[in-house]
């Protein structure tokens, strides 16, 4: 039987989805037996010309991982989508945008601002600024260019599927694997690596389940009780509104679920939902009362949408009706050339 | 005319036998209880004071059998009020129960669990300000699990449950996700364009039911309905969706305005404190993304302001102005 031809490719993203496919361990050398990687950035010594040079659709299936984020992530998943057959959005920064989306909230100037002055570990005494292109005497170099918002891989391009998770888990990539191996794939257009409702189902911590929080807490703010609800506890937990699939790592380690498994199946916007779910639990019997609690979410925003922003109604909302659909405007940077962020 | 043949004097004990219902017996039928009722601000013939003389009496088949019984919403305003310390909702309570068990059966619809979706993760739990949820074991698919059920009894309806449940696993007659979204978009109403050239704001008004004080009032509201101006009905405020709010913002309205009860008035107890608690944190959602949070507004209308919603949704037109787009 011909092997099956793998990619996996990594566009804005921090390297942890690459790292769990390293976690396979030893199934790693099943996986060998049966497919032949044939793009692997991270991994192994690959050109895109590699790719380039690829038939259309001569790639059995593409793991994407990372978001959306610049004119060569945006080219790169054009010319995978074009040589996979089955494209899969992997982990949750293809998937809904994850961490690096939350750069959307001030927009990418600031994030280059920020990177190039305002971090505390950032020596720039010159006030040295990213540039596009920069001549050298050895020839003229470039930078890929910005797009003005992080988008999720299939606002770009068309996937089959998606896989969950920051990063996915492995036991459930390796069933997903399995899967394509086996050719057992669902009908295109779901998750894959999940399973039924929430992180709570999956969560040991006991519900009294009559608790109203008065305070939030962040978590470095308090040790929890290692038995009970974290919610409860006045801590912030979204396993009520992320959809099950991690067995509950976060939460079985003493930390609130951060939601980073995505929505729960049929829900539009994970962070309306966990927003309302924490509202729910709150004490107050008067507008005051309430107010007081709400008072003490500290970073709405990076609390209810830590991943899902890209993927979210308040990413519609902040780019329609000026850039609707495909296009986004792109950013220019001082020196730069015009990207061509789809 | 009351026939004392038809009395059954067993009745007062046999309502104070069950907890809540002690304290029939201290009723002095002062009224106090009619006279701060919200219920009966909007329907005259619902009153406290009577039902709790009629069971005191003995008129068993009569209380048992009115529809007046299931009307209390159990939102306690007249419970501090009564020289007697009657906690006459839990009075309603016990007097239902006994109708239950002598098969009849409330008149509206309650709270439902899809126990194929529930995670038990206890958010209704916390969230009905009656504490008409608990998690109970339930095999599901061959597994004990526990899941959320709601004592029909008790759930007054609210519909507080339905928003809160972040996996869609309740629902609710009359107030499912599916068909607010069918009221909001009806006759094409959320493709419609956002806020054309020179034109008037869109605003979609989430209204609980109760801050409207008649039928006339309402029909006034209805009417006003245009392009501009869309108006779903809640049955309380807490019932107001996060979601739906940011997909209508999304879909082509410039504000969506949530009108619920004022202060001390909420018909569910703290269910308007909850619907402020959600606009407000979605209020610095949309203000931190830079959206901007003139785009979403709670409006408490007091039981004593009437036909003000039409004023109410004009200010709310005039903040939003001319199109205060942001762009990435
Ligand atoms: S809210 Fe968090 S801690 Fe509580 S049961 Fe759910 S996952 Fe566990
Ligand atoms: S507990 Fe939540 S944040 Fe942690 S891995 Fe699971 S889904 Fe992700
Ligand atoms: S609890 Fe509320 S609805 Fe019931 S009788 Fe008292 S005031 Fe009326
Ligand atoms: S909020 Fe929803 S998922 Fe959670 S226990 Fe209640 S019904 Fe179940
Ligand atoms: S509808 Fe209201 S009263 Fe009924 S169970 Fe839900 S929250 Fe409780």
């Amino acid at each position: 039987m011909e092997k099956l031809k793998l990619a996996v490719y990594w566009a804005s993203s921090c390297g942890g989805c690459d790292i769990s496919l390293v976690e396979l361990g030893e199934h790693l050398l099943e996986l060998a037996r049966v497919a032949d990687i044939v793009f692997w950035p991270c991994a192994m010594d690959f050109k895109y010309a590699d790719v380039e040079a690829m038939p259309d659709g001569h790639i059995d299936v593409t793991l994407f991982n990372g978001a959306i984020r610049t004119d060569e992530d945006a080219h790169i998943a054009h010319l995978l989508r074009a040589k996979s057959r089955v494209l899969i959005a992997y982990g949750s920064c293809a998937t809904e945008g994850c961490i690096p989306a939350l750069a959307n909230i001030k927009g990418a100037d600031h994030a280059l601002a920020r990177a190039a002055f305002g971090e505390p570990t950032t020596d720039n005494p010159g006030g040295t600024m990213f540039q596009g292109r920069y001549a050298m005497p050895e020839g003229v170099l470039t930078l890929p260019v910005l797009g003005t918002q992080v988008r999720t891989l299939s606002q770009v391009v068309p996937v089959q599927y998606s896989i969950p998770g920051c990063p996915p888990s492995h036991e459930q990539v390796w069933q997903a694997l399995n899967a394509v191996i086996e050719g057992r794939l669902p009908e295109p257009g779901g998750l894959l690596g999940v399973d039924a409702r929430t992180v709570c189902d999956q969560c040991p911590r006991v519900r009294e389940g009559k608790i109203r929080v008065e305070r939030f807490l962040r978590p470095h703010e308090v040790i929890p009780d290692p038995e009970r609800c974290l919610l409860e506890q006045g801590l912030v937990c979204a396993g009520p509104a992320t959809h099950a699939g991690c067995g509950a790592l976060c939460v079985k380690a003493g930390m609130p679920c951060r939601g980073c498994y995505g929505a729960p199946d049929g829900i539009l916007d994970q962070g309306a939902e966990l927003l309302d779910a924490i509202v729910a639990g709150m004490a107050g019997e008067s507008d005051e009362e309430i107010r007081r609690v709400v008072s003490t979410i500290v970073d709405p925003v990076g609390t209810f949408y830590r991943f899902s922003l890209a993927a979210s109604l308040l990413h519609g909302l902040k780019t329609s009706p000026l850039e609707s659909g495909a296009t986004c405007e792109t950013q220019r940077i001082p020196g730069g050339r015009e990207g061509d962020v789809a | 005319m009351i026939r004392s043949s038809e009395l059954d004097p067993g009745f007062l004990q046999e309502v104070m036998a069950i907890p809540g219902g002690e304290n029939l017996l201290h009723c002095w039928s002062c009224g106090t209880c009619a006279a701060t009722c919200l219920v009966r601000r909007y329907d005259p013939s619902f009153n406290p004071r009577l039902i709790l003389r009629k069971a005191g009496i003995g008129m068993r088949q009569e209380v048992l059998s009115s529809r007046e019984i299931w009307l209390c919403s159990a939102c306690d305003a007249c419970y501090p009020r009564c020289p007697q310390e009657i906690h006459i909702s839990e009075v309603m309570r016990a007097i239902r129960t006994i109708a239950i068990r002598d098969g009849y059966a409330p008149p509206g619809p309650s709270a439902e669990v899809d126990s194929a979706l529930c995670s038990g993760c206890a958010v209704c739990t916390r969230a009905c300000p009656y504490g008409a949820i608990d998690r109970v074991p339930v095999i599901v698919d061959g597994l004990e699990r526990m899941i959320a059920q709601v004592d029909p009894n008790t759930c007054m309806a609210c519909g507080i449950c339905v928003a809160a449940c972040p996996s869609g696993s309740i629902s609710l007659e009359a107030v499912r996700n599916e068909e607010l979204l069918t009221r909001m978009s009806a006759g094409g109403w959320l493709a419609g364009q956002s806020q054309p050239e020179g034109g008037k704001p869109r605003i979609l008004a989430f209204v609980c039911q109760w801050s409207m004080r008649s039928d006339a009032e309402w029909a006034e509201v209805e009417a006003m309905q245009d392009d501009s101006l869309r108006v779903v009905n809640l049955p309380c405020s807490g019932r107001v969706d996060p979601a739906l709010v940011l997909l209508a913002l999304a879909e082509g309205a410039d504000g969506v305005l949530v009108v619920g009860c004022g202060e001390g008035e909420c018909h569910y107890k703290r269910g308007t404190y909850l619907g402020r608690g959600k606009v407000a944190l979605l209020r610095s959602v949309l203000e931190q993304t830079g959206i901007g949070m003139e785009r979403v507004r709670f409006v408490e209308l007091e039981a004593l302001q009437r036909g003000a919603l039409p004023a109410l949704i004009a200010d709310m037109a005039a903040a939003l102005g001319q199109p205060a787009r942001v762009s990435g």
